[in-house]
């Protein structure tokens, strides 16, 4: 019973400093709302077009081009303007058709228009979804041209017409388009699925962490020396810091899920397997802050230290790019964080709509780490409070 | 002036000793660059050719243009590289598990409805998690298709054009040949955009350097609140030397933090990691820039405190938002609209930027991130130097 009032006094101490506030929940959830708007869900390559006195086959090519699946056009006033943004990477690649256009279309002397990209894989790929585009209206103009320069319609404009009336009628060489293979996750995720549990992971193990400085607090101003003079034995101080832990973690990740639900409409999966993964979690977390917070006296080295094993072991861990997109090499050396445990289980929850069963591997690798650094924490805490 | 620099040194004197301006400043910025780099270089895919299997089962003449001529040209761009299957199901099989990033199928009988202008049709099988290499494997067939279309169009149009009767097969032949040897009517040039991005290595290293330089600086302005706390500033004020030494001497502080922590950072990054600064006059511009804005902010943030802890918090949340508003978590510069515009209100996007901008062109680059820089340093320094004044009124 003392150990829960020792955890509910954590908890209250926590709250009282402000900013706490934020890095516990605001700072999350901004997190999974920016995450989830820049990369969740499918990213269209925005293609910048510049048009200006391109004429109306230019206006052609322009609305061919914004009729193209898997692409995005934005209009640009000029080229200088399409070169520094296409350099900034604020436009995937961009096109110019140049003024000349219509003109050179017209005359059969052939009409070019400019891709200006980066040279990488992407804007490559990108250009030869442009290269389609054109061809497409390619096809319409070379059928003018060809019927004009036949004299089969008296000019290039009546052959234009004519082209564009019997094309539809014209049996076609067409591309069809399969999938083949099962996707990493069987369930549509949502735009910011993955992003807010990724997140919850990492902030969860964060927390835990910076919370490791509430430890070297209570040894400077002297309060464990106090609950040890008391009749309280020092395994429930132990405890009661744990239990501090815990509940911290249970309210931030109370908030974050139910706020990410809520306002981002994420969807966690079945309840019992998510509560059980936080539980854990949260006890791996526990054990790993207070035994950082028995390694350092001095409170700003712990919180950097704190800083740099959060952020490393949740990257590491798969926090920040998805596990699925790692090579299996480092997928591999990745599960020695208890992160990348937690990650999947939430990835085979949310991803796969796994009951609490289907999670059983993953709880049981987390409930080990869970006891290890417990007990190492304990250890470590009986040595110091001591002291 | 001697005074101020005593007072400095007294003060690196005391953050060194105790190793977390050391942390800070260094020890973890470098840290996470180094993970963070790590990480993102094993990601698969991204930057590697893409696999493309064909599958011809026709052996005709227009399928045998496709794979003789219209692939290799593709492939020597270096886009992709051709992986000739001989089944469906064998090709089918690579496709689904990745081996392949995508699959194009040309039927029995292709050649054959192409030369009767019939209808045909070609088939793309793509990877159900790979949706961009499927898109290309489809643009790449596309064209091909709508280059056999405009042939068929153009015999179309000059026999809607003629009227009359349906043109003799004799004359299609004739009118194809032609058609098809005319001249493609659109061309597209590709022109090379010289990049203005970091790359990776560059990115992590410049966005950690310049995010954990909003916390290196707070040491000097934050411990004059830990002064008056403790009694000392007291004591300073009482001294012969004026109030402009004793802020004088805790500003240095935080510039002298400043230079050592992104200069040890430059070099560390340069030497261990491979990041590529750029012109190292540019740079240092933007880093002196960048370092007056940080003080400037943290030290406005530190006036509006009560004590030297709530100054430390609100100090972090403002260097986290900052920090992630300005992109150095990640690159915002596809960002959705408003974020994409927002993230100028940080310095530190301005930071970025510059570097960005210093790897295309001259050292001229930098002059408009490091005003706007300096910009933020002289606004929110002479707001932040009129409260200070009072505080240094014990």
């Amino acid at each position: 019973m003392k150990a829960v009032w020792i955890g509910l006094v954590n908890l209250r101490r926590m709250f009282r400093v402000r900013a706490n506030i934020f890095f516990v929940f605001v700072f999350p959830m901004v997190l999974i709302l920016v995450l989830g708007a820049t990369f969740g869900g499918s990213s269209t390559p925005r293609l910048g077009v510049v048009d200006t006195g391109s004429g109306p086959l230019g206006a052609a090519l322009l609305r061919q081009l914004e009729q193209t699946p898997h692409l995005k056009v934005v209009t640009v006033s000029d080229a200088a303007a399409l070169l520094t943004q296409v350099g900034r990477g604020n436009l995937a690649a961009g096109v110019v058709i140049p003024p000349g256009y219509d003109a050179a279309a017209r005359s059969g002397r052939g009409a070019t228009v400019r891709y200006l990209a980066q040279e990488n894989q992407s804007s490559q790929q990108l250009g030869q979804t442009v290269r389609g585009a054109v061809a497409r209206q390619a096809a319409l103009l070379g059928a003018a041209l060809f019927a004009a320069g036949q004299h089969a319609v008296p000019d290039f404009s009546a052959g234009l017409a004519e082209a564009t009336r019997v094309s539809p009628a014209v049996p076609s060489v067409s591309v069809t388009q399969t999938t083949a293979g099962t996707s990493v996750f069987s369930r549509t995720l949502g735009q910011f699925d993955e992003g807010a549990w990724t997140e919850l992971v990492l902030f969860l193990f964060l927390t835990a962490l910076t919370g490791s400085v509430a430890i070297i607090e209570t040894r400077r101003l002297g309060l464990s020396r106090r609950m040890l003079a008391t009749p309280t034995a020092p395994i429930t101080v132990i405890a009661g810091e744990t239990v501090g832990r815990v509940l911290i973690s249970c309210v931030q990740a109370l908030v974050i899920i139910l706020g990410s639900a809520l306002l981002f409409g994420v969807s966690w999966g079945a309840p019992a397997g998510v509560v059980a993964v936080v539980i854990l979690f949260a006890l791996v977390g526990a054990g790993a802050g207070i035994f950082v917070g028995t390694l350092f006296r001095n409170e700003q080295q712990a919180s950097a230290i704190s800083l740099l094993l959060g952020l490393g072991l949740g990257a590491l861990g798969g926090c920040m790019v998805p596990l699925e997109v790692f090579s299996p090499v480092l997928r591999r050396v990745a599960h020695i964080t208890p992160q990348a445990w937690a990650n999947d289980a939430f990835a085979k929850l949310v991803g796969h709509g796994a009951s609490i069963a289907g999670i059983l591997p993953q709880l049981g690798v987390l409930a080990a780490y869970a006891a290890a650094l417990l007990a190492l924490a304990a250890w470590r805490l009986r040595r110091v409070m001591a002291a | 002036m001697r005074a101020a620099l005593l007072i400095c040194a007294k003060d690196l004197r005391a953050r060194l000793r105790d190793r977390s301006a050391l942390l800070i400043g260094i020890v973890v910025p470098l840290g996470l660059a180094f993970i963070f780099n790590g990480i993102f270089s094993g990601i698969s895919g991204g930057g590697t050719v893409l696999n493309l299997g064909v599958v011809n089962a026709d052996h005709g003449l227009a399928s045998q243009q496709f794979t003789s001529e219209v692939l290799p040209a593709v492939a020597r761009s270096g886009l992709i590289a051709v992986h000739p299957e001989a089944t469906l199901a064998r090709a089918r099989a690579l496709a689904a598990n990745g081996t392949l990033e995508a699959v194009i199928v040309i039927p029995a009988g292709f050649s054959a409805q192409v030369q009767a202008n019939q209808p045909a049709a070609m088939q793309v099988i793509g990877n159900i998690d790979d949706p961009v290499s499927a898109q290309v494997a489809e643009s790449i067939a596309e064209s091909y298709a709508a280059d056999l279309n405009r042939v068929r169009l153009s015999v179309a149009t000059v026999a809607a054009g003629r009227g009359g009767p349906a043109l003799p097969p004799a004359q299609i032949q004739a009118l194809s040949a032609r058609a098809a040897a005319a001249v493609e009517p659109v061309a597209v040039d590709d022109v090379s955009a010289q990049t203005k991005e970091l790359n990776q290595k560059s990115f992590f290293a410049a966005g950690m350097a310049v995010f954990f330089l909003f916390f290196t600086v707070q040491f000097g302005v934050t411990s004059l609140l830990e002064e008056r706390s403790d009694g000392t500033l007291a004591r300073l004020v009482a001294a012969p030397i004026g109030r402009a030494s004793i802020l004088g001497g805790k500003l240095l502080t935080s510039f002298v933090l400043g230079v050592i922590s992104m200069a040890v950072l430059v070099a560390a990054t340069t030497l261990l990691l491979g990041a590529s600064w750029g012109n190292p006059l540019g740079v240092a511009v933007l880093v002196v820039a960048a370092i007056l804005s940080a003080i400037g902010i943290m030290a406005l943030i530190a006036t509006l405190a009560k004590n030297a802890e709530q100054a430390a918090n609100w100090q972090s949340v403002v260097a986290v938002i900052l920090g992630l508003v300005g992109g150095t978590f990640f690159p915002v510069s596809q960002a959705p609209g408003i974020l994409s515009r927002l993230t100028f209100i940080a310095p530190q996007a301005w930071f970025l930027r510059g570097l960005g901008d210093l790897r295309a062109g001259s050292i001229s680059a930098v002059w408009i991130p490091a005003l706007a820089m300096l910009g933020f340093a002289v606004v929110t320094g002479a707001v932040a130097l009129t409260r200070l004044r009072h505080l240094a009124e014990v």
